[in-house]
């Protein structure tokens, strides 16, 4: 259990950061595609300066903490988890913030508490209308 | 002052003018950007102060690059440097891909317009 504790706290972080994908409506892990394109070039350079800063031994890991697993270029595979988790949590964070925000519009411009509730957990926003009422953009 | 100060700088100055100059995602001028950043930062310190803590440490630096300045508890100061440019870099990004998506889909359904980014 020890040696998996840099895992654990970067679980920790998936696990509270949860509901505001469930509760607030982040719509984070649900646009994975999205996710993807934002995510890899991210990945890729903050890897890449960590192995660096390991190789000039500027920090390093301890060997009770993290599980050994090693990477290429030596960089622990607990790194790569927390370059992926860490900007994760930071968008969902934004989303939700976001909707929050949108949904404390919407009360302020006199909408029903209950409507912007509900509406809350699927982005915030008013729910798109049917299709029928988008007739009048057809060019 | 070293190498960690020194890049932890750069990378803020770099994720800035990434956004400033080149993606213009506009997400520094909005409230939901800075209050979701104070909201970040402020769970760094105990995830942070986790790892780095000096009597426990799971990271350990190399005093002789950096100022040395730890706060609070053992956080190195230039963590919160690496921290902002890092997830400011992820926002960035993922709103401009989001864009990217919207105009992507507009073009193909042709009569629907594409949904404004909320602010």
């Amino acid at each position: 259990m020890e040696r998996g504790e840099y895992l654990v706290v970067m679980g920790l972080c998936l696990l509270i950061t949860l509901p505001l994908e469930l509760l607030l409506g982040a719509r984070v892990w649900r646009r994975p595609r999205r996710l993807l394109v934002a995510m890899v070039p991210l990945v890729l350079v903050y890897s890449i300066w960590d192995i660096a800063m390991i190789a000039a031994g500027s920090w390093s890991y301890s060997d009770e903490k993290l599980t050994g697993i090693l990477l290429p270029f030596e960089m622990p595979l607990e790194e790569l988890v927390f370059f992926i988790v860490v900007p994760i949590c930071g968008l969902l964070t934004l989303e939700a913030v976001g909707n929050v925000l949108t949904a404390l519009g919407r009360l302020r411009a006199g909408e029903p508490v209950g409507r912007v509730l509900r509406d809350l957990p699927h982005g915030g926003g008013p729910r798109p209308a049917p299709a029928a009422s988008t007739g009048a953009e057809v060019a | 002052m070293g190498i960690y100060t020194l890049t932890a700088l750069v990378s803020v100055v770099v994720v800035l003018a990434i956004e400033l100059l080149w993606l213009r995602t506009g997400i520094l001028r909005t409230w939901r950007f800075w209050l979701a950043m104070a909201i970040v930062m402020g769970f760094q310190v105990p995830v942070d102060g986790w790892l780095t803590k000096l009597s426990d440490p799971l990271v350990l630096y190399n005093e002789a690059d950096m100022t040395g300045i730890r706060a609070p508890w053992d956080i190195p100061v230039e963590d919160f440097a690496f921290g902002f440019g890092m997830v400011t870099l992820a926002m960035v990004l993922w709103v401009h891909a989001g864009r990217r998506e919207e105009r992507r889909a507009a073009a193909g359904a042709g009569t629907r317009g594409p949904r404004q980014e909320r602010a």
